[in-house]
């Protein structure tokens, strides 16, 4: 299992994926607007969803979880 | 004894020193994975080219039973020869000999060699595989360390200091590689603690172990100490040969220069699109660091640390020169505490040792938060302005998309004594964000209109349109010339070459009293 965290805090714009769906590292999983920057977050390994801890419109802070993979 | 036994006395004894602590323990450095401190010389240097000094070296040590067990050289092998036909210096310790630990005659050593890399002006190496000190000498083995410590200060700026840890490295030895221009550390078989994971399990009750405490990956991304994590000996023994490359002899010399083989003049379409016409979307810069440079070769230094800013070495036209660039893919390039002391430390080592700095700028402004206000951002970013602002190497910049507030002064600006600098018409100097300045300075005319959002969305897109882009500074000047990026290479290869000869001063002084 490994989570991935948002590196800065931000206002959630998008999310790409779902539980269940499955990832490869690399993968955009969520977007992040700071710094009026459009941020991709990646996955940091491959597996399933298992969790997604944000939706769009949500203000997440750094090193937030974001989603959890499995 | 005649002659010929004169001759196999020295045979015999230099024998039994190149044996270090014995064959079962050069097995057991090997079972680790590692190389001996003289299979590690051998590696680094030119083929037959070392010499060692103080090969029979023995400690003094009458305490504890000490004086029943001498092994020649103590510990440490030291002495110089050549890399790439270059001269260096170097002292490796024995892990097989005490451990490595550290003696009075062991640190005798380290400093003669250090005495006489400074004096003679050549990089000194220090390869590190030790126990720390050796506690059968005491506050002997303390004072060992000081003189060490004091000397890699003195050698601060003078010759480039690289440290490599090849093995643990803990307590006040730690301190010696801190001092040092670049500290390279090998995966899985190297550590770097103040205190270790015991102390700190009997202090603090917090359980911690070696590698997630001090190894080469929590040094290279969370504390910034070391510069590159290698794979292996080897790979760390390379990288101290590719890093001299860019390094000169000391500082009253200039890096080598080598014969360039890629077209001075060389375009790259590919660089008119880099970067994306919507300010919200990050890009690489490395794409455009790698495009501009001889061969394409870039080497990154820090590469896992603070990751919003890149810096590290290249060449153009054969001449070295130390590239530092905002990194709009992580954190929005935005400048934080551990950007700022990256970015600053890195252009003072250029500015010792004569290498021009080349600046990419994308930068959004400094990273807001109570984080970053409290860690003393205000200080950190500082560090910023004044390495630039000491640096009278040649400095040319190149703004490619943001330079905004405060940040850009900081990054290598007119203002801040840049020699040549150039921006690509994506560029937006102003001093905030559209979407910023709109807000305050039409605060009253958004409020009393009809529809607020569509009279601010027309007013940013007015602001926009006016004052983000690089014409305002470069009808002040602040802006030497707008170039087509294609041509990036080849602007940037025109004014290093006319600064070839760049004199200048700063006020006579002491010392500055930079913050720290």
């Amino acid at each position: 299992m490994s989570e991935i965290t948002a590196p800065m805090g931000g206002k959630v714009i998008d999310v790409k994926v779902n539980p269940g769906d499955t990832v490869n590292e690399g993968d955009e999983v969520v977007i992040i607007e700071a710094m009026k920057m459009e941020l991709p977050i990646v996955a940091n390994g491959s597996g399933t969803v298992k969790e997604v801890k944000c939706k769009k419109g949500d203000t997440v802070e750094a090193e937030a979880v974001i989603v959890v993979l499995e | 004894m005649d002659i010929e036994d004169k001759l196999k006395e020295l045979e015999r004894r230099n024998l039994e020193a190149e044996l270090g602590g014995g064959q079962k323990r050069i097995d057991q450095q090997h079972a680790k994975g590692k190389m001996t401190a003289r299979e590690r010389i051998g590696y680094l240097f030119d083929k037959d080219s070392f010499q060692e000094i103080d090969k029979f070296v023995i400690h003094r040590c009458n305490d504890f039973g000490m004086e029943k067990n001498t092994i020649p050289g103590d510990g440490v092998v030291t002495g110089y020869g050549t890399v790439n036909g270059r001269n260096v210096f170097v002292f490796s310790q024995d892990f097989t000999v005490f451990g490595g630990s550290l003696s009075g005659p062991f640190g005798e050593k380290v400093c003669k060699i250090m005495d006489l890399a400074i004096r003679n002006g050549a990089p000194i190496i220090g390869l590190n595989d030790s126990g720390g000190a050796r506690i059968q000498e005491g506050v002997v083995s303390l004072g060992s360390y000081g003189e060490i410590f004091k000397r890699n200060v003195w050698s601060s700026g003078v010759i480039p200091q690289i440290s490599v840890i090849m093995g643990p490295c803990a307590g006040g030895a730690v301190y010696s590689p801190a001092l040092t221009d670049f500290t390279i550390m090998v995966k899985k078989t190297s550590n770097m603690f103040i205190t270790g994971p015991q102390v700190i399990k009997a202090v603090t009750h917090e359980e911690v172990t070696p590698e997630e405490l001090g190894g080469a990956m929590t040094h290279n991304t969370k504390s910034g100490v070391a510069h590159f994590a290698e794979d292996s000996d080897k790979a760390a023994l390379d990288r101290v040969k590719e890093l001299l490359e860019y390094l000169p002899q000391n500082y009253r010399e200039n890096p080598p220069v080598v014969e360039c083989t890629d077209d001075p003049e060389r375009t790259d379409k590919s660089l008119n699109k880099v970067v994306p016409t919507n300010p919200r979307i990050p890009y690489d810069i490395r794409e455009i660091i790698l495009s501009v440079l001889d061969n394409n070769r870039f080497l990154e230094v820090q590469e896992h640390y603070a990751t919003n800013m890149v810096v590290g070495f290249g060449r153009l036209d054969g001449l070295v020169v130390g590239i530092i660039a905002n990194q709009p893919k992580f954190l929005a390039g935005c400048l934080d505490i551990n950007a700022s002391m990256k970015c600053a430390r890195f252009v003072r080592m250029c500015d010792c040792f004569n290498i021009p700095l080349i600046t990419f700028v994308d930068v959004p402004g400094f990273l807001p938060g109570v984080n970053q206000e409290h860690g003393g951002i205000i200080k950190h970013g500082a560090k910023i302005i004044y390495a630039y602002c000491e640096a009278t190497v040649p400095k040319i910049t190149v703004v490619t998309r943001k330079a905004y507030g405060g940040a850009y002064d900081v990054m290598s600006s007119k203002h801040h004594g840049g020699d040549i600098n150039y921006a690509y018409p994506t560029a937006e100097i102003a001093v905030m964000g559209p979407e910023g300045a709109v807000n305050i300075v039409f605060k009253k005319e958004i409020a009393n209109s009809d529809d607020a959002d569509a009279t601010r969305e027309r007013l940013v897109q007015e602001y926009r349109n006016n004052f983000a882009s690089p014409f305002k500074a470069a009808e002040l000047g602040y802006i030497d010339q707008i170039i087509f990026p294609e041509n990036t290479r080849s602007k940037l290869i025109k004014a290093l070459m006319i600064l070839q000869n760049k004199k200048t001063s700063i006020p006579e002084r002491r010392h500055g009293n930079i913050p720290l």
